[in-house]
């Protein structure tokens, strides 16, 4: 079985982080791709940098990795500065989007690469590589070349080539963009399990939510080089701190409206309260509104579309002003799905999870 | 299980291992610096001397040059020679009229493999590409063979009673243009194919099903794209044409005289050199003139390869 | 809606006379040198097509010719010490063009293709007077230098291109798994750039062996290159010799055809 990294680190937990990452900036030219970028990752914690391509994810992933140098800022694992320290120096492992195995060499010439490079004896190399292997149950296919590997067998060994060295730090750079869709979902619960089981301290980077949602522990959230908010998947999906997470994670559905007295009122009538004065936006999830007969409510509005969504129903309501309101409801046999062109009053159903935003 | 941790070390490189990895891990200019210095010496250099001694009198003893003086009477005497402006415009429509038959020999090749199958461009490759690394003394001299008195053509004429009297084409205009352009061919079919298999197939399928005609699809869409590779074409073969040199020697049967080996009489058997110098200048800077001119055509109609902010 | 229609006859006619240009100079390129092994066979003292008998008289000829064999021999040195050359020169200079993050890369590639644009008879003058001028005069050694510059730009080009086409993400694997940059060098790099270097070793041989242009003017009056040697053969004999010693050189270039296309596959040939 493998063990977790090694040394007395892993017997405290949750103490000192193993990353800090502090106020880093990278620019390219005078470009500035990265800006004050600041992250504490735990011992065994999966923290998933997420935003769009072109937000910086993949250049602070970098630049953890040493391939990058950052131009400000620090970055420290166990409290060691990382700053012009070389790649082949830094105790971090990098699961790389193509996986970058070497085609010219067999699975197992690739999983005991690092070990090879560092001089250890040949039978305690075959040792450990057959304990990665079976730790990502591989176990068989040494002599094969990874062309010969199927895309999940792939990530597999580049994993297990990483665990060889026993990194403090495992970064993956979007490792399910090479997978075809269908595989994507079973691989992320696997390589979660997997990076659990092995308390590995881990950043991973994707522009994909539902990704990040599966994966995370955390999720920062990144938008033009910086950090727009880091938190557990539950809060930033019901508690986003921005427009900007709460448009980018999940559906949303957003209107303008003016706050008075700590207290925005909603078309339905109910009231939100709020900290922010003036015009502001407000922001309510597909799931916390609701249809009724026409009628039953001020807020009307004609559903223009509908669609199935697995167990859930997707309504675009056309509401005054031209705007389109995506509701959805749950599938249920007596609630039959309201036919397209239907006037329907609309409602929200918790004005406390209203999300409230300068507007 | 106890083991022994990963090692944070790996035993200490040699010097000369460190010193390789000194110089390649700042992805400097270091491991081009032997090369630079190869072609300063062997080639820049060089050609500064050959510029200088275009430009001056100079005194050659026992094959040194002994002295030196700024001068441009060579430069004049070449452009008031008519010896040298016959012989470049030789030269020249040698080159100019070798490049187009190329094309028009080649495209078709060209044409061929886009639309050939696997085996079709697998032949075609073959066919190219061997010529490339027979010696072009060989192929040249396969023509000697073909045009000569005794060779294939006039036998062929003879034996269907066409002529009485074999013809005399060796040694003359026709025997090394055709040699030229039998020889330059695989230059021009390579950059066509190289550009051809880059473009989408399904390019021709989408202009078929928009309803053009076969010789249609080739005018309006494969011809079009295939303009950057008749360009490099183009200009490699004229480069190759207008600076040859065997193939006026054995063809032209030593007295066809074009820029290459009027170069080479000059400089090797009435030893010439300022001669040779200006002449070689004079071919350089004529056939840069050339692929410039080249250059700009393509361009020209090549303005969609660049993006909308060029 | 569009119907499906009929190439016209205008269609059909241009279509036939183009295949048959194409299939046409298909024949042209490699019908001479066909003709010329078969004259290489012949046992008449001249050259004349068609051939009279078959004899090998011709093959052993070129080899008991002892300034054949010696021309030969002096090829393959010059082919050799250039692709030698080329490799030492022109792969690390592929990689820094490549990879190097340094200003002016483009300016590097640019510099090593000159010398090939240059026309090679210039290059072989320039070379002749510019050696003369500091007392080098020409040899098997100049020669096989000046044919390395002029040839280096094939070699660096190729590398380049398949250098470019490789992921660099293998590289840095390679430095995070703890490789140094020579080990990074030596055990993912190189060999993944082998078939490119083969294939460029397999062009820079050809040009050493066969280069006249500029071995010309630089080749050493004693030891002359083959194709010297052919040249004058050519220009002052008739008899099926110099057929004899081109079937000997088609068989090689069949060789190098084999090995590129074993290497990296003819379709890469073509960059």
């Amino acid at each position: 079985m493998m063990k977790g990294p090694s040394g007395p680190a892993t017997t405290v937990a949750s103490a000192a982080p193993v990353l800090r990452i502090g106020a880093v900036s990278k620019f390219f030219g005078t470009f500035k791709v990265l800006e004050d970028c600041t992250l504490d990752v735990a011992e065994g914690e999966i923290v998933t940098l997420l935003g769009p391509s072109g937000c910086g994810k993949t250049t602070l992933l970098r630049c953890i990795a040493g391939f990058w140098e950052a131009n400000g800022g620090t970055i420290e694992i166990d409290g060691q500065h990382m700053f012009r320290v070389p790649v082949n120096r830094r105790p971090v492992g990098v699961v790389f989007q193509s996986y970058a195995l070497f085609p010219h060499l067999t699975v197992a010439r690739n999983v005991g690469y690092a070990l090879r490079m560092r001089g250890l004896p040949r039978a305690e190399a075959k040792a450990r590589v057959a304990e990665a292997l079976d730790t990502v149950s591989l176990t068989g296919f040494e002599d094969r070349y990874p062309a010969q590997l199927s895309g999940g067998q792939q990530q597999r060994v580049a994993i297990a080539r990483i665990l060889v060295m026993e990194p403090r730090v495992l970064l993956l750079d979007e490792p399910f963009n090479a997978l075809d869709a269908k595989l994507r979902g079973t691989m992320q619960v696997e390589l979660r399990l997997l990076i659990k089981r092995l308390g590995l301290t881990s950043i991973f980077v994707t522009h994909d939510q539902e990704e990040a949602l599966t994966m995370s522990d955390r999720i920062a959230v990144m938008r033009a080089g910086c950090i727009e908010q880091v938190a557990a998947p539950d809060e930033i999906f019901d508690r986003p701190a921005t427009a900007y997470v709460a448009d980018f994670i999940g559906t949303s559905n957003f209107w303008s409206a003016r706050a008075e007295g700590g207290l925005v009122r909603l078309p339905d009538g109910q009231t939100a309260s709020t900290v922010l004065k003036g015009e502001v936006r407000v922001m309510v999830r597909p799931h916390n509104l609701r249809l009724d007969a026409a009628g039953q409510g001020p807020w009307q509005g004609r559903v223009a579309f509908h669609r199935s969504v697995g167990p859930l129903v997707e309504y675009h309501v056309e509401i005054e002003g031209g705007m389109t309101l995506r509701v959805a409801t749950m599938r249920q046999s007596a609630n039959r799905p309201i036919r397209d062109d239907a006037s329907v009053s609309i409602a929200v159903v918790d004005p406390a999870l209203c999300a409230v935003y300068p507007g | 299980m106890a083991k022994a941790s990963f090692p944070k070390l790996a035993a200490r490189p040699g010097v000369g291992e460190r010193l390789i990895d000194a110089l390649l891990s700042g992805r400097g200019i270091w491991p081009a610096v032997p090369a630079i210095v190869v072609l300063t010496v062997v080639a820049v250099i060089p050609f500064i001397v050959l510029l200088s001694l275009g430009f001056s009198d100079f005194v050659v003893s026992r094959g040194e040059i002994v002295s030196q003086t700024f001068s441009l009477d060579h430069l004049s005497n070449a452009l008031s020679d008519s010896l040298y402006w016959t012989t470049f415009q030789r030269s020249l429509t040698l080159a100019l009229s070798t490049t187009a038959l190329c094309l028009i020999f080649g495209y078709p090749v060209a044409y061929l493999f886009l639309v050939g199958g696997r085996w079709t461009k697998r032949l075609i490759l073959v066919l190219t590409i061997a010529p490339l690394l027979t010696s072009g003394i060989v192929r040249t001299y396969a023509w000697l063979v073909i045009l000569g008195g005794r060779g294939v053509v006039n036998s062929t004429l003879a034996g269907m009673g066409l002529i009485d009297q074999p013809m005399r084409i060796m040694n003359t205009h026709w025997a090394v243009l055709i040699g030229m352009v039998q020889i330059h061919l695989p230059v021009m079919i390579l950059p066509l194919i190289a550009v051809m298999s880059r473009h989408d197939g399904r390019l021709v399928e989408a202009s078929e099903n928009l309803g053009a005609t076969r010789l249609g699809t080739l005018r309006t869409v494969i011809l079009p794209l295939s303009v950057p590779g008749i360009g490099t074409g183009a200009a490699l073969v004229f480069t190759l044409s207008y600076t040859t040199f065997v193939v006026p020697q054995i063809l032209g049967g030593g007295n066809y005289l074009n820029a290459a080996t009027m170069i080479y009489e000059q400089v090797v058997y009435s030893l010439e050199w300022s001669k040779g110098s200006v002449s070689s200048l004079i071919l350089m800077l004529t056939c840069l003139v050339m692929l410039v001119a080249i250059a700009l055509v393509t361009n020209h109609f090549t303005r969609w390869t660049r993006g909308s902010d060029a | 809606m569009i119907r499906h229609r009929l190439f016209p006859l205008s269609d059909l006619l241009g279509l036939g006379l183009i295949h048959a240009v194409a299939i046409f100079s298909l024949v042209l390129l490699v019908a001479p040198s066909i003709i010329v092994v078969i004259i290489s066979f012949d046992t008449r003292a001249y050259v004349s097509f068609p051939p009279e008998g078959f004899t090998f008289r011709w093959y052993a000829e070129v080899f008991d010719k002892g300034e054949l064999v010696e021309a030969m021999l002096n090829s393959l040195q010059v082919g050799l010490t250039v692709t030698l050359l080329c490799i030492v020169l022109g792969v690390p200079t592929a990689l820094a063009c490549v990879r190097g993050r340094f200003r002016g890369t483009t300016a590097l590639s640019v510099f090593v293709l000159v010398p090939h644009m240059v026309p090679g008879i210039v290059l072989g003058v320039a070379v002749l007077f510019a050696g003369s001028l500091v007392g080098v005069v020409p040899s098997i050694w100049l020669q096989s230098i000046a044919i390395t510059v002029f040839i280096l730009a094939v070699m660096v080009r190729t590398v380049q291109s398949r250098l470019m086409r490789l992921d660099p993400a293998l590289e840095e694997a390679a430095a995070n798994l703890r490789a140094t940059p020579f080990q990074s060098l030596r055990t993912v790099t190189l060999p993944l750039l082998m078939p490119a270097i083969l294939a460029g070793a397999v062009f820079t041989f050809v040009e050493g062996f066969d280069n006249l242009s500029v071995a010309i003017f630089t080749h050493g009056f004693r030891d002359r290159p083959l194709p010297v040697e052919l040249l004058a053969l050519v220009q002052y004999t008739s008899s099926p010799l110099v057929a004899a010693v081109s079937g000997v050189q088609i068989v090689l270039a069949i060789a190098a055809l084999v090995a590129v296309s074993m290497s990296i596959g003819l379709d890469n040939v073509n960059e």
